[in-house]
């Protein structure tokens, strides 16, 4: 439980975005389509376009404060509401100073930039609202509870990171190292910068199976197929990400900012239940780095693995479907 | 001074009403009957000084004879006629109609307004203006106007249906009516007024809307072919609203009736079969002035009143623009109370069994405005050249005396996303592509007109518009809608717009069809006609109607199917991207390769762990945090021993730890070196403890104070 | 002590973290035996080749003489790499963030650099000398090459290196800072270097006190608000890669230029550096005697 000692507004500030548009390298604007945004997954796509020639994008933000925040008597001055663009693995943190719409209103808005050459993947828009709060200046006094994600690349603005899916040979590869691997249908790369799921095309079919949107048994195959991937993916990426911690001063993980960090405030809960996240890390590191308990855990691990991979459900398809088939063939 | 009618005309009505014969009057005046039937006739007019005597044989003053705009007083008075029981005992209920219907202000808005935009006056172009009046009374203006209705003529039949209420809904609502009145002594009056429409125009009885509102309760008879409603059986919703079955109504009308235009007043009671001093009556009342053509001058007819008696009857119109008032007397609203339960009950909800009010003026008042904006954004709002076809307000009043003040509904407020939408199709201002919030894209939606008479082929193709924009939040109604709408901007069908990705942004769609397309869209015309007949009565909905199958085929329906599609299409199309075809790996690989949250897993059985519930703390003297906690602890054998961490948060990384220099149970709990062991059985404990101020890495102030409680060493 | 690998490639590539395995071997981490580069350069995907940053031979010779010039104290190698390997590599943030060129940096341009930088001395605890393979194909405050570039992208104001210079002079203020977030804001680094060179600030507790006490601070506070940051224009970085063409090899003795930003606002480092004072001197933590 979190304390301030000073006053402040409960309730979030509501961001959300209202037009995106890119500035191409040669020097024209493509105005994007409200679709390239989505206020319920408060995510932007910029890939969305198809443009990869893109210099910087221009993303229109409004921003409305809870109510309380313009109170004549409120205990803060010098209102001033921030939308703050950061990205971790860039480093990148920058600051646009939001406009009042209405003198008396609570709605804010303004525009970010977001230049291509200083993000790989996501960044992430926050807004505070920030005041002199008992002769401390730059107080935040509300922010968004959940930051919009801006992905420089992706097609589709959902929030869910998507672990990547590459096919390949992995007989003629020039990706070397899957020669190795030569005779497993699927390997997974938790080095990458988002892990990959590599589909070995000379597995004959696969690709097909997985592609395929029939209905009937195959469907229910390319299920159990999937259930069984993901299955594999989940484990692997929980083990990458539990075994990269960095450490604190003291001996204590912190969570990371990348996508290790979302696998595993997703993980944990069902790997370590009913305590917080926080501590379900702790508990999960010292285990691992610890004497004992390491193994004991592996059952948990593939438990939330299994949750994640839906493969109940699968499973009980592929048999029902079995049982169908088999009672028409004999009748 | 006003203009009468004509004189013959109104002497022989006036000779009518006091039972006088041509014969006598000219007896009585010591003139020929010649010359009193030239009189009627109009081939002559009396001289001034007749004038006078005239008067004095009609019993009135010679104001009245000049001016002529009321009757005279003479004759039989305003009454109560009450229909005589059926000569073979039959009973009725009540009006089949009127009570089909749960009092409900909505349904009534939707059906009044529906008629007043039927009825709107066309030529002139300007909106029909409807207003909304609740007005309670209580003490000396409840009994001033329960003797203008004449109530105690009245009560002995509410006794009567009182006495058999047990049996039948009917009488259990007019007997809570009737004892409401009593019992609170007060009386709600919920009036409905029209200006800017045709009013209750026709005879008494032939065909005409005065008939069809007064008289025959099953009738609809429209104004005009795109006419929505109509004085169909909505109409019996005026009387389903009044807890007492009785409405007046005072009416200006468009076209002269009798030479007349202004207060033509009835009213009507609705109330079951019943049996009075001996006498049995079948149902129906009507307040008005024996009509002495009718047997015995039993029947009573509309009359034209004079001022103060509409004034007395709460009847009194704001001009002389033709329209409608209608007077529903003892209003209540029973669906209120459904509509803010939490349980929903399906049947009947008993009055006296619930503490809530049905008659509740300022609640009516909300879910009127609520109602009207909802039912009628669309013709209440213009843009660029195009007017609005209504406005409409509401106001509620007691003892008039202003409770809510008079406010005009306002479809910007009520409705934002559709009306912004509807807006800028009028004012031409919607963009192709939406790449803005706030936008309005639009799409012509094709409409394939069949053959009638079930001839194959195509009459012509009507384009439909496709409004889409951006939802403002939740104050449209739910998200993702098409409203569709026609005629005279009627939303017929609500509908979610299917199959949209999760990512969609929120959005709401309007489809204008027929007349609302605009007078410019090809066939409108006979693309109103065939959709109303696709419409049940209900106007809900279009789909297989026996008008449409008669007139068209019975596969009609399936060109509005076409239609539906198409637009639900072209919406998608607008507001999500079409589906990746390729994407590697197939989508349900990559669906399944997506971090999503889960729902949370089972707790495993074992110790069970207390958790922090409640945390109060504030900064000491010397710069600590000083703080109270509080501990919930589920019910469990064991109970870890839990350790209580101070941490400040951080922009990133790790969190600072602090150290305690005071850490004490008080209640349900022990500190033993900073760990709390928890009593025994106890679900509740609670802690207090002191920061090291030496431990605090900033100042105070300027720290955001972390506490969780840790199982374990707290490591 | 090992030397650069028999095969040396002339142009920088990407080598991905899972390729890297086969080649960080045993031998490597000890500092005794390295890969002969042919069998790397196979498993490497090449970069543009009209691009005259990926040249291999201004970086290769950058490092040979910080081996020769720091013999003596290793350390402070990083001080004097550190901007110039940022005027050699001229990256945008985008390029700098792909792991996979610092993996082949470090692994197949320079990984004798890597081993002479990182082997540690031999510790009653630790005997046997090693290089933590982080320093290879780690986190990037962590990896050999990448903490020196980001360090000096991070703390250069506009086109001056010298606070680069200040910063990775202290080991302790690129080992605690690097990794958080405040430094993103550029006023709040260039401040942190200024009390490290008022001597306001020194020290390996003193330095991680006033950092903690900033980052705590910042749970609530927006320096942003007290120090703002001028809006930057990508076209002025866009130009200094395009010249790297044609740019002469980096200076040895002088500090070299970067690319030609605006500096950071001087009153808002001014006013952050009196903020940050402050706050370290009234920070309660500071009378403990160490060992608390």
């Amino acid at each position: 439980m979190k304390f301030y000692p000073y006053k402040r507004l409960n309730r979030p500030v509501l961001l959300r975005v209202t037009s995106v548009a890119l500035r191409l390298s040669d020097g024209t604007r493509d105005q994007l389509e409200t679709t390239a945004y989505s206020t319920q997954q408060q995510a932007v796509a910029l890939g969305i376009a198809g443009h990869t020639d893109w210099v910087s994008a221009e993303i229109a933000v409004s921003a409305t404060l809870p109510p309380g925040a313009n109170a004549p008597d409120a205990p803060w001055s010098d209102l001033r509401v921030l939308a703050v663009l950061t990205d971790g693995e860039t480093n990148v943190r920058t600051s646009v100073d939001l406009t009042l719409d209405v003198e008396g209103g609570r709605d804010w808005s303004g525009a970010l930039k977001v230049f291509r050459d200083d993000h790989l993947g996501r960044a992430y828009v926050a807004v505070y609202a920030v005041g002199t709060v008992d002769g401390v200046r730059g107080r935040s006094i509300a922010e968004t509870d959940r930051s919009w994600i801006i992905d420089t690349a992706s097609d589709e603005p959902v929030r869910g990171l998507q672990l990547e899916v590459q096919k390949a040979s992995f007989k003629k590869s020039s990706r070397e190292w899957l020669q190795a691997y030569a005779d497993a249908p699927w390997v997974v790369d938790t080095s990458a910068r988002v892990p990959t799921v590599f589909v070995n095309t000379d597995v004959e079919g696969v690709i097909d199976l997985l592609d395929s949107n029939g209905s009937g048994v195959e469907s229910k195959v390319r299920d159990l197929l999937v259930a069984q991937m993901s299955t594999d993916v989940w484990t692997a990426v929980f083990h990458s990400a539990i075994g990269d911690l960095e450490v604190e001063p003291g001996g204590r993980p912190v969570f990371p900012t990348d996508w290790q960090g979302e696998v595993l405030r997703e993980m944990l809960p069902d790997v370590i239940p009913g305590v917080h996240v926080e501590e379900a890390l702790r508990q999960v590191h010292r285990r691992r780095t610890g004497e004992s308990g390491w193994v004991e855990l592996q059952t948990r691990i593939h438990y939330a693995a299994v949750r994640r991979a839906d493969a109940t459900k699968a499973l009980a398809f592929a048999i029902r479907s079995l049982e169908q088939m088999n009672r028409e063939s004999e009748t | 001074m006003e203009t009468g009618e004509e004189f013959g005309p109104w002497l022989a009505r006036q000779l009518k009403l006091a039972g006088k014969t041509q014969a006598e009057l000219a007896d009585e005046l010591k003139l020929t009957r010649a010359a009193v039937s030239a009189w009627i006739t109009g081939r002559s007019t009396p001289r001034p000084t007749v004038m006078s005597d005239i008067a004095k044989a009609l019993g009135t003053d010679v104001g009245t004879v000049h001016t002529r705009t009321t009757d005279t007083q003479a004759g039989l008075p305003v009454t109560w006629y009450h229909r005589p029981g059926y000569p073979d005992g039959g009973r009725d209920l009540g009006n089949a109609a009127a009570f089909a219907f749960d009092a409900d202000v909505q349904v009534l808005a939707r059906e009044t307004c529906q008629n007043s935009l039927d009825e709107r006056l066309i030529e002139n172009g300007r909106p029909v203006k409807v207003r909304y009046t609740l007005h309670e009374l209580t003490g000396a203006a409840l009994d001033a106007f329960r003797e203008a209705i004449l109530w105690n003529d009245l009560f002995p039949h509410y006794s009567a249906v009182s006495e058999t209420a047990g049996n039948q809904k009917v009488g259990r609502v007019v007997d809570a009516g009737v004892r409401d009145m009593y019992e609170k002594g007060r009386l709600v009056l919920l009036r409905v007024d029209d200006y800017n429409a045709s009013g209750l125009i026709g005879d008494d009885y032939a065909d005409g809307k005065f008939a069809a509102v007064v008289r025959r309760q099953l009738e609809s008879l429209k104004s005009g072919p795109g006419a929505g409603g109509s004085y169909g059986l909505g109409k019996a919703t005026l009387w389903a609203t009044s807890s007492l079955g009785l409405v007046l109504i005072n009416s200006t009308l468009s076209v002269p009736h009798e030479g007349r235009t202004e207060r033509r007043v009835i009213g009507r009671l609705e109330l079951p079969w019943r049996e009075v001093d001996g006498e049995s009556y079948a149902g129906p009342a009507w307040f008005g002035r024996p009509d002495p053509d009718s047997p015995g001058a039993m029947v009573a007819r509309s009359w034209w009143a004079d001022e103060e008696t509409v004034e007395n009857l709460y009847l009194a119109r704001e001009s002389d623009e033709p329209g409608t008032s209608f007077l529903i007397v003892g209003a209540h609203d029973v669906a209120g109370l459904a509509a803010n339960s939490s349980d929903p009950d399906d049947g009947f909800i008993d009055e006296e069994e619930s503490d809530e009010d049905t008659r509740d003026i300022t609640t009516m008042h909300a879910r009127l405005v609520e109602a009207l904006g909802r039912d009628f954004w669309a013709a209440m709002t213009g843009g660029g050249s195009k007017l609005p076809l209504l406005e409409v307000s509401v106001r509620a009043l007691r003892n008039g005396k202003e409770v809510v003040a008079e406010q005009q509904v306002d479809p910007s407020v009520e409705q934002p996303a559709r009306t912004r939408a509807l807006r800028a199709h009028y004012e031409g201002t919607t963009v192709d592509r939406l790449t803005e919030a706030g936008q309005v894209a639009a799409r012509s939606i094709p409409l394939k007109l069949p053959l009638s008479g079930g001839a194959h082929g195509t009459l012509g193709t009507h384009q439909a518009v496709l409004l889409v924009t951006e939802a403002e939040g939740d104050r449209d109604g739910a998200k993702n809608r098409m409203h569709s709408v026609r005629g005279n901007r009627m939303t017929v069908k609500r509908a979610v717009v299917p199959r949209l990705p999760n990512s969609t942004n929120p959005f709401q769609a309007v489809l204008l069809l027929g007349e609302a397309a605009g007078e410019t869209a090809p066939f409108a015309k006979e693309a109103e006609d065939f959709l109303r007949a696709a419409e049940p009565p209900e106007h809900d909905r279009w789909g297989q109607t026996e008008e449409l199958t008669l007139r068209w085929s019975p596969s009609a329906y399936r060109r509005i199917n076409a239609m539906t599609a198409e637009a639900n299409n072209a919406a998608r199309e607008l507001v999500a991207r079409p589906k990746r075809s390729s994407g590697e790996g197939g989508e349900a690989l990559r669906k399944a390769l997506t971090v999503r949250t889960r729902p949370k897993a089972k707790t495993p059985a074992g110790p069970v762990v207390p958790v922090l519930d409640g945390l109060d703390a504030a900064v000491g003297d010397a710069g600590e945090w000083r703080i109270d906690g509080e501990v919930s602890i589920p019910r469990g054998d064991e109970i870890f021993p839990m350790v209580p961490v101070a941490q400040l948060d951080v922009r990133s990384g790790g969190r600072p730890r602090l150290d305690w220099a005071e850490l004490v149970g008080v209640e349900g709990c022990e500190a033993v070196d900073g760990v709390l062991h928890f009593t025994p059985g106890a679900r509740r404990a609670k802690f207090r403890g002191t920061t090291d101020v030496t431990s605090h890495p900033v100042r105070t102030t300027l720290t955001r104070l972390v506490v969780e409680l840790r199982a374990g060493k707290g490591e | 002590m090992i030397t650069q690998p028999n095969h040396v490639p002339e142009r920088l590539g990407l080598l991905a973290t899972s390729a890297v395995d086969p080649f960080l071997t045993e031998e490597l981490l000890k500092g005794e035996q390295v890969h002969g580069g042919i069998d790397l350069a196979k498993v490497v995907e090449p970069l543009p080749e009209d691009d005259a940053r990926w040249w291999v031979e201004p970086i290769r010779s950058l490092v040979d003489d910080a081996v020769f010039e720091f013999r003596e104290d290793r350390t402070r190698a990083d001080a004097w790499l550190a901007p110039r390997l940022h005027a050699t590599l001229r990256l945008t943030r985008r390029e700098a963030a792909d792991k996979r060129l610092w993996n082949h940096l470090a692994l197949a341009v320079a990984p004798d650099y890597v081993v002479w930088r990182h082997l540690s001395e031999p510790t009653a605890k630790k005997p046997e000398r090693r290089v933590a393979a982080e320093r290879f194909r780690g986190p990037a405050d962590r990896q050999c090459f990448s903490r020196l570039w980001w360090a000096a992208e991070l703390f250069r104001n506009g086109s001056d290196y010298e606070p680069v210079d200040i910063a990775c002079g202290n080991q302790d203020l690129i080992h605690t800072v690097l990794r958080s977030e405040l430094i993103d804001h550029r006023p709040t680094a260039q401040a942190l270097v200024r009390l490290l060179k008022s001597g306001q600030v020194s020290g390996g507790r003193e330095i991680n006190g006033l950092s903690v006490a900033i980052n705590t601070a910042g749970a609530t506070l927006l320096y942003d608000i007290l120090a703002p940051d001028q809006p930057r224009d990508p076209a002025r970085l866009r130009h200094w890669i395009a010249e790297a063409g044609s740019a002469p090899p980096v200076e040895r003795y002088e500090l070299p230029s970067g690319p030609d930003e605006d500096p950071v606002p001087e009153e808002s480092v001014a006013a952050l550096t009196r903020y940050f004072a402050e706050l370290f001197e009234t920070a309660p933590v500071r009378g403990r005697k160490s060992g608390d």
